[in-house]
């Protein structure tokens, strides 16, 4: 029986090396057999063109932070991706006659969602590397831009080249090109990566970095929007071959067709004469109402969202909790140990990773897995750790008389649990799930990793949006506050109602 | 002849290495009351405890009405005790209900009893032992002596055939002793089968129709009360008696 135990805790650490790596490691050998996408001429003899005609819809993931190639702006108070590569993937999708969908993540999230099959291609100023090439298939470039500074006004006198960032802080988006430029380029210079550019901007602003590296159309938008900052040519070394789409490996057909449209977009100049200057007018246009206070829309969509996340989570969190207590504290060694396992692989892995393994990991299995659902389960399945263990603290709280009494008067074990033990501990525990349920709350935060459009993924977007760094976060802060306040005031006014019934 | 409603047949009970019950063999009578004594640590409580099966015996029968307690699946082991009321030393009235949910619960939930008629029920018996007035109250907000009354009549609730009491007064005040003696009296000539682990020589003298002397594990002696504490047989009992009746 105690072998059981091992052999168990040996299946679910093995589970996620079995899923997502297998995916990987089967692009990484084809890699070798498929040369350079950038050649257009090439047989396609694969299906990729003609799944995405099936399925009417091409996938298309951006990180839309990145003004002018992709961000968000608001049109009747809905959210509306624009930018130059927008119009790109839309004219893409029309040529080969299929509906576009945008899905918005975090840059160093797309490669793994193009992996997993999240998305069917990667239109989000990605640079061709040598090293991307392993994991993924580039099609032509149609955009090739120099990399700038984006800095502080005030520092335009001190900082003039690449050069005089030695010994100083320079950020860049992480897995961008730029970042790659940091390290190799500027060695005297303290590199710092996130995950948002537009976080980055606000870490300018607030003089954490003298200076962040972006794409040149970036830095330009940037600098014209905001007048505290000043943006110029880091005329450092251009390694990368210019900027394509990035499909999966061995997309051919699909390559060839995106190649299509490519050839078209460079001979008509459509990116520099036309949706360039269109996005730059959306830009300007939404400079006008570029107060935080007008976007509250997205807050209450954050809201609305974070609420569900909560809700849903805890009703399942408690049920899962309840019944894992009730294993760990059976007799029965096997789902004893079931229990142990669960409770302790949960408490002891971050959330952040359990977010990201359910959507990516579960969800290589499960194409169609939602985002908002996959952060559900993710929640759920942390919160029912957590709640077990409080319950079955709670159980173990309640004296052995209590239940022996019941036994006695004929009560079975189950109605001696649900009518004697449950209400009693309950009452004990509340103050405890409480808690639990306010950290909930909080944590939800976490599933716009996933691309949630919960309240933090929401702030993100005002954030970039108005280039507005601090109020948008000062905002959420408070909302978040009111919602757990507002939570605990409710749960300390039941703990008075169980109280007054004693 | 006397119908055998408890019969005992060479229990053990084993916990781990220690034998607290060596091999036990009696049996009680349909009305009679039984008074256990002896000094602590004799097993008194176990045996008690092993008579509706709280405690699993590992050796031995325990047969309720002809059917053997021992072995027997939860379900049946349920059907059987509502019929074995039992009263506890430290009470274990349920803190979260009122005193009047603590006696109808068990009626309600098992017996299928509508809840009306368990409440009628509820409050003859707690006219019976003189609380009625303390229906609506929670038991944290009554005394000791008035607990093991609201416990006795909890267990009376279930109409069981016979009553087990364990230690019913050791962890009264002395003032509050007697108000519980007096129900444990009435329970006892009404005619409720009782057995009774006590400590109260007095009532054992006056109430009960025999008296089983336990020490290390063994039944010593068994007699009725008048024989047994003017001339206790074995040495141990003899030894007993002289420390508890000074």
């Amino acid at each position: 029986m105690k072998g059981f135990k091992h052999l168990l805790m040996l299946i679910i650490i093995a589970f996620p090396m079995l899923c997502t790596p297998i995916t990987a490691l089967a692009a990484n050998e084809s890699s070798s057999t498929s040369s350079s996408a950038t050649n257009s001429s090439q047989v396609a003899s694969d299906d990729s063109l003609q799944k995405i005609k099936q399925k009417g819809t091409l996938v298309v993931g951006m990180s839309a932070d990145y003004p002018p190639y992709e961000f968000t702006t608001k049109e009747n108070g809905k959210t509306k991706y624009v930018g130059f590569e927008v119009s790109l993937a839309k004219q893409f999708a029309k040529d080969i006659g299929v509906r576009l969908v945008i899905k918005n993540m975090d840059f160093d999230s797309l490669l793994v969602a193009l992996e997993t099959g999240k998305i069917d291609a990667i239109i989000s100023g990605m640079n061709v590397t040598n090293e991307r090439k392993k994991s993924v298939d580039f099609s032509n470039t149609y955009y090739s831009g120099d990399s700038y500074f984006l800095i502080n006004k005030g520092d335009k006198d001190k900082l003039v080249s690449a050069k005089s960032f030695n010994g100083k802080t320079v950020g860049a988006q992480n897995g961008t090109l730029q970042s790659t430029l940091i390290s190799k380029e500027m060695p005297k210079a303290t590199g710092k990566g996130l995950a948002k550019l537009s976080s980055l901007v606000i870490g300018l602003q607030s003089h954490k970095y003298d200076g962040v590296l972006m794409d040149a159309a970036t830095a330009k938008a940037y600098a014209a929007n905001n007048s505290n900052l000043y943006a110029f040519n880091s005329k450092l070394p251009n390694t990368a071959g210019g900027i394509a789409m990035a499909f999966p490996k061995g997309d051919t057909s699909l390559v060839n067709a995106a190649n299509q449209t490519i050839k078209k977009v460079n001979k008509e100049q459509l990116i520099n004469k036309e949706w360039i200057p269109q996005a730059s007018q959306y830009m300007k246009s939404y400079k006008k109402q570029n107060t935080v206070l007008s976007y509250w829309r997205y807050f209450a969509k954050g809201i609305k969202y974070t609420l569900i996340i909560t809700v849903v989570s805890v009703i399942c969190g408690f049920l899962l909790g309840t019944l894992f207590a009730l294993m760990r504290l059976s007799k029965n060694k096997f789902l004893h140990s079931i229990a142990v396992c669960y409770i302790e692989f949960l408490r002891g892995t971050p959330m952040m990773v359990q977010i990201m393994f359910v959507y990516f990991g579960i969800g290589a299995i499960i194409q169609s897995l939602p985002a908002l659902l996959a952060g559900i389960i993710a929640v759920s399945l942390n919160s029912g750790a957590y709640v077990a263990e409080i319950i079955r603290s709670g159980i173990q709280s309640i004296p052995l008389g209590q239940t022996e009494a019941a036994r006695s008067l004929g009560m079975s074990k189950n109605e001696t649990f649900r009518y004697v033990i449950m209400p009693q501990a309950l009452k004990n525990i509340w103050p405890a799930l409480g808690n639990e349920l306010i950290t909930l709350l909080k944590d939800s935060s976490l599933v716009s990793v996933i691309g949630v459009s919960e309240l933090m993924y929401q702030t993100q977007l005002v954030q970039s949006a108005t280039y507005k760094g601090v109020l948008p976060l000062f905002i959420t802060m408070i909302i978040y506050f009111i919602l757990t306040f507002t939570l605990s005031r409710v749960l300390l006014y039941f703990e008075g109602r169980m109280k007054h019934a004693h | 002849m006397p119908t055998k409603m408890i019969e005992i047949k060479n229990l053990q009970k084993k916990f781990k290495n220690n034998i607290v019950l060596k091999d036990i063999s009696e049996h009680v009578d349909k009305g009679q009351v039984i008074c256990v004594i002896g000094p602590s640590g004799a097993g008194k409580s176990t045996f008690l405890r092993c008579l509706n099966a709280l405690e699993q015996p590992t050796g031995g029968q325990v047969l309720f009405e002809g059917q053997n307690l021992i072995g027997l699946n939860d379900k049946k082991l349920d059907q059987l005790r509502e019929k074995m009321g039992m009263v506890f030393q430290g009470f274990n009235l349920f803190p979260n209900m009122t005193v009047l949910k603590n006696i109808t619960i068990a009626p309600v939930k098992v017996k299928n009893i509508d809840e009306e008629q368990a409440s009628k029920t509820a409050m003859n018996l707690l006219t019976k032992v003189g609380l009625a007035d303390k229906a609506q109250q929670y038991p944290d907000q009554l005394s000791g002596g008035q607990k093991q009354r609201v416990a006795i009549a909890r267990a009376l609730a279930m109409s069981p055939e016979v009553m087990l009491f364990d230690e019913p007064t050791s962890a009264l005040d002395p003032e509050m002793v007697d108000e519980v003696l007096k129900v444990m009296r009435d329970l006892a000539e009404s005619g409720m089968t009782m057995v009774v682990v006590t400590h109260e020589m007095g009532f054992a003298r006056e109430v009960a129709d025999q008296i089983w002397f336990m020490a290390d594990g063994y039944i010593q002696e068994t007699g009725e009360p008048e024989e047994f504490f003017s001339h206790p047989s074995s040495p141990r009992a003899q030894d007993f008696l002289k420390k508890v009746l000074k």
